[in-house]
């Protein structure tokens, strides 16, 4: 068998390395090189735990997660989380709060409807009515539910363990570093990186759209998430104002320092494309929107940039 | 488009061509790597394929909820100066359209220690069953450039489906529990 990608030196005397592991629902793909194969290796498994600690945290369909446990309990009495968990829903609220409720973590009944989350028996019946202001994050990592509500931090969670991922490898002492978690993805070091997005007409065709050296991109598309339900396609990707879903041809990619905030707003602008130009900027980022072009068979790009044209070390690739 | 005049304004079209990567291909580890990666301190993989007896079968279908498509298991048993640390345990799994092969670490106490991905093949569209095509992969050696593999590495927006591996994976655990001792 050829090595391709592990240990192969190169001829400056870096060594370089990619692995990937079936993580958050999804395959993370950890890359990075380094002074020696033996420090990549470790700096990758770092990074790889840094992914799992999040994995565990908080994911929905864990029944001993820390998200699971808000769900089951947190209109009762107050719940203690990881520091993780504490600093991902403090940064949910941040978002939920700029964005006029375009961004909600209390989705979660209706993706449970539409099929995208699991059913637990043990969590208690919701009230239906409450928002993102209904969980209350209290001192000492405590949060509490002052609705009866449920949570999901799935559209967010995983762009945050990018970025812990990311810290991971730069604390190793990486020269540089790409974490993907198949879609989220984040990069540092000393060359720019092409970014490729799948077209949203024919999805097994990739488009190379941003050249990237520093900072984070996130894409959000129904494709490959989309399932029918009472007759209709679906996406995960819900308005929580009207509790509809997005629709299925349309993919929207963020550009941001940090994957979180890429992973969030890619959200915000499915829910609404309009209201979220105008808040883009507060959060530093650039956001593309690619909608088939079904004359042509090419995509139409909406892009943001020519209103914030900044400080953006990217160009679209046209 | 009118609907969007307050997004914007760059609506480049974008046909895909030539520079579209049509494939999706990828070689993590080889098996020593894997092994290596899973058992750090172990100086010894003996290697020990299993063949599944009927009642086998069923006892790992039962206990896993997971359909057992392939009688036999390759497996390694891991040791560090004669001492036992567990078994490294190599199979494949349907990705969307081809197989994915990956390797599972179980500890001595029967729990999962890693899981790594060794070779991802998700390939699409007509290009693919062009034999053409897939022979552009033969003879790759380690150090080559391989034009698709510069292709793939960026995509945000690809997303795996892991069912299929987290099935497999329970599907193992219920095999080392069965028939590895």
């Amino acid at each position: 068998m050829t090595a391709l990608a592990l240990s192969a030196t190169v001829a400056s005397g870096l060594a370089e390395c990619v692995r990937a592991r079936p993580l958050l629902g999804t395959l993370v793909e950890i890359a990075a090189s380094g002074d020696t194969a033996d420090t990549v290796q470790t700096a990758i498994s770092n990074a790889f735990d840094a992914v799992e600690r999040v994995h565990q945290l908080m994911s929905y369909q864990a029944a001993d997660s820390d998200i699971s446990r808000i769900n089951r309990g947190g209109f009762e009495r107050p719940v203690t989380v990881a520091r993780h968990t504490w600093h991902v829903l403090q940064a949910a609220a941040r978002f939920s709060e700029a964005s006029d409720g375009l961004f909600d973590i209390t989705i979660a009944p209706t993706l449970t409807k539409l099929g995208f989350l699991p059913r637990h028996s043990d969590f208690p019946r919701i009230s239906g009515q409450g928002n993102w202001r209904h969980v209350l994050l209290l001192p000492d990592n405590q949060v509490r539910l002052a609705r009866r509500l449920r949570i999901d931090v799935s559209g967010i969670a995983k762009g945050y363990a990018v970025d812990l991922a990311i810290a991971a490898l730069q604390e190793a002492g990486m020269y540089s570093g790409r974490v993907n978690a198949g879609g989220d993805l984040r990069v540092f070091g000393e060359t720019a990186q092409i970014i490729h997005v799948r077209h949203p007409g024919s999805p097994t065709q990739m488009l190379p759209v941003v050249e990237l050296r520093q900072g984070a991109a996130a894409t959000s598309a129904g494709y490959y998430t989309q399932r029918r339900y009472q007759g209709r396609m679906v996406t995960p990707l819900i308005n929580p104002h009207t509790r509809v879903a997005a629709e299925v041809q349309r993919s929207v990619t963020i550009l941001a320092d940090d994957c979180m905030t890429a992973d969030a707003l890619t959200k915000v602008v499915h829910a609404d494309p309009h209201s979220a130009v105008g808040k883009l900027s507060q959060f530093g980022a650039r956001a593309l929107m690619l909608e088939a072009d079904t004359a042509s068979g090419g995509c139409r790009v909406f892009d943001t940039s020519s209103l914030y044209p900044a400080a953006w070390r990217t160009r679209v690739i046209t | 488009m009118s609907n969007f005049d307050r997004w914007l304004m760059v609506p480049a079209l974008i046909i895909p061509a030539a520079a579209s990567a049509p494939a999706f291909a990828v070689q993590y580890m080889n098996v020593e790597q894997a092994q290596k990666v899973l058992f750090p301190a172990a100086d010894g993989f003996e290697a020990k394929t299993v063949v599944l007896s009927a009642e086998q079968k069923r006892a790992i279908e039962a206990s896993s909820g997971v359909r057992v498509r392939v009688n036999e298991v390759k497996a390694w048993h891991a040791t560090q100066g004669g001492k036992a640390l567990g078994w490294f345990l190599l199979d494949e799994v349907y990705g969307k359209h081809e197989f994915i092969t990956y390797a599972v670490g179980i500890g001595a106490d029967g729990a999962v220690k890693g899981v790594e991905i060794l070779d991802y093949r998700e390939t699409h569209g007509s290009e693919v069953n062009n034999a053409k095509w897939r022979a552009q992969f033969t003879g790759k050696k380690a150090g080559d450039t391989l034009q698709l593999d510069e292709d793939i590495k960026n995509i945000s927006g690809a997303t795996l489906s892991c069912k299929h591996i987290t099935d497999g994976v329970k599907r193992l655990l219920a095999t080392c529990a069965t028939v590895l001792k």
